[in-house]
């Protein structure tokens, strides 16, 4: 579902070029969970930018299923995330002038589906916030944003959902709720999916941990 | 995206309940109705002040002729421009019932008379009228009444015709038009002048044909009738007949495009900071719809389809307030204007429609085009920011759409340089300035206390964004400030034009034997009397020995003209020497001064030979001087001046002039009876016409002035809500960290302030360079420095932006630091 060739990815700053991510080669099955973890600054959230398309490497190459981004354009890639991929943040990211039903709505919409409300709703309703469509994410708890999110992310149908620290911001008994939830809807839904954190508990609850030192991608045994 | 166009609206509806439409679509609105107002307006006030001018000609547009006209002449005029009125004037000797005779300026009137204005008549018995006299009847001046000894019913006798008294003329709106309108008036049909027997061969008689149309109708005939006068026939239009008005008019009209102009780059400014900050705050918006999988065409197509909405929403809204607001202004003021209230037209609509466009697509457009191309790695980095790049094509552009839209609104190429060339000056100076400073600033703060260092540190750290918001508050003030010096300019020129005792009788034909008494009359009454000028008719007959042809329907170029000589020693106040040097006191060369437009007339210059004639005698002048004459003041004017020792051996009259207050009107029948030779003209019915035009153009640019006013505050208010969201988080996590109210607030205040100071600086320097290019080039008005304005920029600058600014941040200690955090 994801791999990745001698992926490499550097940025210049005033002194020299940095290296963040140093010859990465990652397999990652239909179906499999994977963590990706690491000290803060190990590159972890770049790999999951590359991972995701939301970024182009400086080398080597990434195949989302079968596909090489990294030979697509910015739209290209736009267009694959849109089919194939779905996100949950460590901010949540839920846009505020949406209430919680139209941030579901939104990627649905963007799709072109004509069953983006019934779906949303569907979803809502899944993650427990059937009650809260109406409501707006400055009203709602951190929990309830972050399920928002999830139920956004499930909604679109992608084979691969990406998270980023999606407990970061939540304390250890929301958290603990979000992962279940997450975890709970991935197997439902059968999705691949890769997320980057350093909550250990949820790092155990995927089949495979990756931990990135210094650019440099290894597997946990 | 299957339907981009409901996309585009639900975004649109769900921006607008987030409140993120606010201030664009306020903006927008801002743009149209002040356009709409402000030109709905100047198109009503301008069309009213030319019918009310036109009705010192009583018509758009009259042919006067010293001969009966071909009747061709009327035709032609009934079938191009439709409406006509015809008027005879001429002097002839009015005898009562009971056989009091007196010298009256008679017309006798017939068609439409008249176009323009109208009559006011007092028909006895408490009646009034405004219609032309019957055939058979005719209305006297009061003072013909009180010299005749008559009265309404009775009957007076003009040649051999026997005509009946209708009614007291208190009021004829072509009264002051030709200074042949000798002696009290008398108005009688054109029906009833062959049974006068008064117009022989050989009599003076001024013939006019009377004309009112659309400007094209009227453009027509005039190109038709022009080629075929001859001598002693001429056009008359508004601005040749009342130089004062035309001139008076014309600085209006460019005023009230400059206000409109102002006004267009004030609502550029206000729609510019207002999607910048729609901009900026639809970022994380966008990125994260790009993560979930929009691409940058349909971010593109999303906000270009919300704008159109937008726009079409402003320019439906806008022109309905600007409609009200123009209609709220006209009505303020319908009691002073003059004639019926007149409509709109399309024109304001179609120029807010226009000017919403080229807003959206030159100011609002550009930073939602950034949107699209904002990295969709933000949701994960959000120090991932907008590339830059593009921002200076957006400001050139910028720039020159503007130029290109107030130069079609004004269609005045110097006032859109000298606006366009001050924008430039604030906006490079702005920058480099306002960056430098703020660098400066800084190295201040750090020394300072807290709240100094604050506030300087955080206007350092906005480098560019503050600069920018210098710049914004700059041109707003700018632009205030070039509006508020040309209006007083103006209003104090037109205040001096006719200054208070402006003479508003002149005497003709004061005999030199008569000079004492006359005097003496004026001095026994306490009236202020002016100099007594010799007058001489005389024609220019050659020039440096060519004869000039006479006027005749194929001459062309230099001809022979006749104009009243005078004589004097001391160059006319308001006259100003254009070539050559006026002569020494007591000079008898044989020297002449000539008006421009005289000069151009016989294609005369300095140092020409002319020979002219004087009755019988033809004699040879030098040209010594070309001089412009201020036809505006009301003054007499000479065409033509000698030293006064060649002039002494001709036979001349003298010619004066003095003021009366309007309670002294009876002295014009004392000095008439006193010495009934001479002839007397009055203008003072002319000149508080003029003084009245005046006021109502003066109230009405108060009140345009008072709208930019208000538009002006709007962009200064957009462009301090512009960093509200970040100083808030900023001060979220102060107040978070524990800093004090007035910590916080006193460093939003000193930042603010110290950004309106420097705004202010810039605007001086702006103003200073528009208002002297505007006031020199465009509005012909002296330009001085407003030295005054310099510490009071600086003052008012600071104070106002700091206090907005402070104002609008209230929130920063008002709003629960977490309230804060969690919603931004």
């Amino acid at each position: 579902m994801i791999k990745t060739s001698q992926l490499n990815k550097s940025v210049k700053t005033a002194e020299a070029e940095l290296e963040i991510l140093r010859g990465i080669d990652l397999e990652i099955k239909r179906g499999e969970t994977a963590a990706i973890v690491g000290t803060s600054g190990s590159g972890k959230s770049t790999l999951l930018g590359l991972l995701a398309g939301l970024d182009s490497p400086s080398a080597g190459a990434i195949y989302l299923d079968n596909t090489n981004i990294v030979q697509l354009d910015e739209d290209e890639r736009a267009v694959l995330r849109s089919q194939k991929v779905g996100f949950v943040f460590q901010s949540f990211q839920l846009l505020p002038a949406l209430t919680a039903l139209e941030n579901v709505m939104l990627p649905l919409e963007l799709a072109g589906r004509d069953d983006a409300r019934i779906m949303a709703e569907d979803y809502l309703s899944r993650v427990g916030l059937g009650e809260r469509l109406h409501h707006y994410p400055r009203t709602l708890s951190g929990g309830e944003q972050q399920r928002v999110a999830i139920a956004r992310a499930f909604a679109a149908k992608p084979l691969i959902l990406f998270a980023d620290e999606p407990t970061g911001n939540l304390d250890t008994a929301t958290g603990a709720k979000i992962i279940e939830l997450l975890f709970g809807l991935n197997e439902e839904e059968g999705t691949t999916l890769v997320l980057v954190t350093h909550d250990n508990t949820l790092a155990d609850r995927c089949q495979r941990k990756l931990i990135m030192t210094a650019g440099q991608l290894s597997e946990a045994a | 995206m299957k339907s981009p166009i409901a996309a585009s609206l639900r975004l649109l509806v769900r921006d607008w309940r987030g409140g993120e439409l606010g201030v664009l679509l306020s903006a927008l609105l801002l743009a149209v109705s002040l356009v709409v107002a402000i030109s709905g307006f100047v198109n009503r006030l301008q069309f009213n002040l030319e019918r009310e001018s036109a009705s010192f000609l009583a018509a758009d547009l009259v042919v006067s002729s010293s001969r009966a006209m071909p009747p061709e002449w009327q035709e032609e005029a009934l079938n191009t421009v439709g409406v006509t009125g015809e008027t005879v004037t001429f002097s002839s000797m009015v005898i009562s019932e009971s056989d009091d005779m007196f010298l009256a300026s008679v017309k006798a009137v017939g068609g439409g008379y008249p176009l323009r204005g109208s009559l006011r008549v007092d028909l006895g018995g408490g009646r009034y009228g405004a219609d032309t006299p019957e055939p058979g009847y005719v209305y006297l001046a009061p003072r013909l009444v009180q010299q005749l000894d008559t009265a309404v019913g009775d009957e007076v006798y003009v040649g051999d015709a026997t005509l009946r008294v209708a009614g007291t003329l208190l009021d004829e709106p072509d009264s002051t038009t030709g200074f042949f309108g000798y002696g009290p008036r008398l108005v009688m049909h054109v029906d009833d002048l062959d049974a006068t027997g008064v117009i022989q061969p050989g009599s003076r008689v001024t013939y006019r044909l009377l004309l009112a149309g659309s400007t094209g109708a009227l453009e027509q005939y005039k190109n038709w009738v022009e080629p075929q006068l001859v001598q002693g026939q001429r056009l008359l239009s508004v601005d040749e007949s009342q130089p004062g008005i035309g001139a008076t008019l014309e600085r209006a009209r460019g005023f009230l495009l400059l206000a409109g102009s102002l006004g267009v780059m004030l609502a550029a400014a206000a729609i510019l900071v207002a999607a910048r900050r729609f901009g900026e705050r639809h970022t994380d918006q966008v990125a994260v719809m790009k993560s979930l999988g929009a691409t940058k065409k349909t971010i593109r197509t999303l906000y270009a389809l919300s704008l159109t909405w937008l726009g079409i929403l402003a320019i439906s809204v806008g022109s309905g307030i600007g409609w009200l607001a123009q209609d709220a202004m006209f009505t303020a003021l319908a009691d002073q204007l003059p004639g019926e209230v007149t409509r709109t037209g399309v024109t304001p609509y179609v120029t807010g429609a226009v000017t919403a466009l080229v807003c959206i697509a030159f100011f609002a457009w550009p930073p939602l085009a950034r949107l699209g191309a904002v990295s969709p790695l933000r949701v994960i980095r959000r120090e991932t920011t907008i590339a830059d790049s593009t921002r200076a094509t957006d400001l050139l552009l910028g720039t020159f759409s503007l130029g290109g839209l107030m130069l079609w609104y004004s269609s005045d190429i110097k006032l859109t340089a000298a606006l366009l060339g001050s924008i430039g000056i604030t906006v490079g100076l702005g920058f480099f300035v306002a960056r430098g400073l703020l660098s400066g600033t800084r190295q201040i703060g750090s020394s300072a206390g807290s709240v100094w260092r604050l506030a300087l540190a955080g206007m350092q750290r906005r480098g560019t964004a503050s600069a920018f918001q210098v710049v914004i508050f700059g041109i707003a003030i700018m632009l205030l400030l070039v509006l508020t010096a040309v209006r007083t300019s103006l209003l104090d020129q037109w205040r001096l034009q006719i200054p208070e005792g402006t003479p508003n009788h002149f005497i003709l034909n004061v005999a030199p034997i008569d000079e004492a008494p006359l005097l003496q009359f004026f001095a026994e009454r306490d009236i202020e009397v002016g100099d007594l000028y010799p007058a001489a008719r005389g024609r220019v007959m050659e020039v440096n020995g060519d004869t000039l042809p006479e006027w005749g329907p194929d001459a062309t170029g230099p001809r022979q003209r006749e104009a009243n000589f005078t004589s004097t020693d001391a160059k006319p106040d308001g006259n100003e020497i254009l070539s050559g040097e006026w002569w020494a006191v007591g000079s008898d060369e044989s020297l002449i001064s000539l008006e421009d437009g005289f000069a151009d007339d016989i294609g005369a210059k300095v140092g020409d030979q002319l020979t002219l004639r004087i009755a019988a005698d033809e004699f040879v002048v030098t040209v010594a001087s070309i001089r412009s004459v201020n036809w505006e003041s009301m003054q007499p004017n000479f065409f033509v001046i000698f030293p006064e020792k060649l002039l002494d051996r001709f036979p001349t009259t003298l010619f004066t002039s003095f003021y009366l207050e309007p309670d002294e009107k009876y002295r014009v029948s004392e000095l008439l009876e006193f010495m009934p030779t001479i002839t007397l003209i009055e203008v003072d019915v002319a000149i508080q016409e003029i003084k009245t035009i005046i006021d109502q153009v003066s109230q009405a640019i108060e009140l345009v002035l008072l709208i930019i006013l208000v538009a002006g505050a709007l962009v200064l208010i957009a462009g301090v809500s512009s960093s509200v969201d970040e100083r808030l988080h900023e001060s979220a996590i102060l107040r978070a960290l524990g800093a004090g109210r007035a910590t916080l607030l006193g460093a939003v205040a000193i930042e603010f302030a110290a950004m309106g100071a420097l705004a202010g600086v810039l605007a001086i320097m702006g103003s200073e360079a528009a208002g002297w290019v505007l006031q020199t080039q465009m509005l012909e008005l002296d330009y001085q420095v407003q030295w005054l304005l310099w510490p009071l920029g600086v003052i008012l600058g600071s104070l106002i932006i700091g206090s907005l600014g402070t104002f609008a941040c209230r929130r920063v200690v008002s709003a629960p630091p977490l309230q804060v955090l969690r919603e931004l």
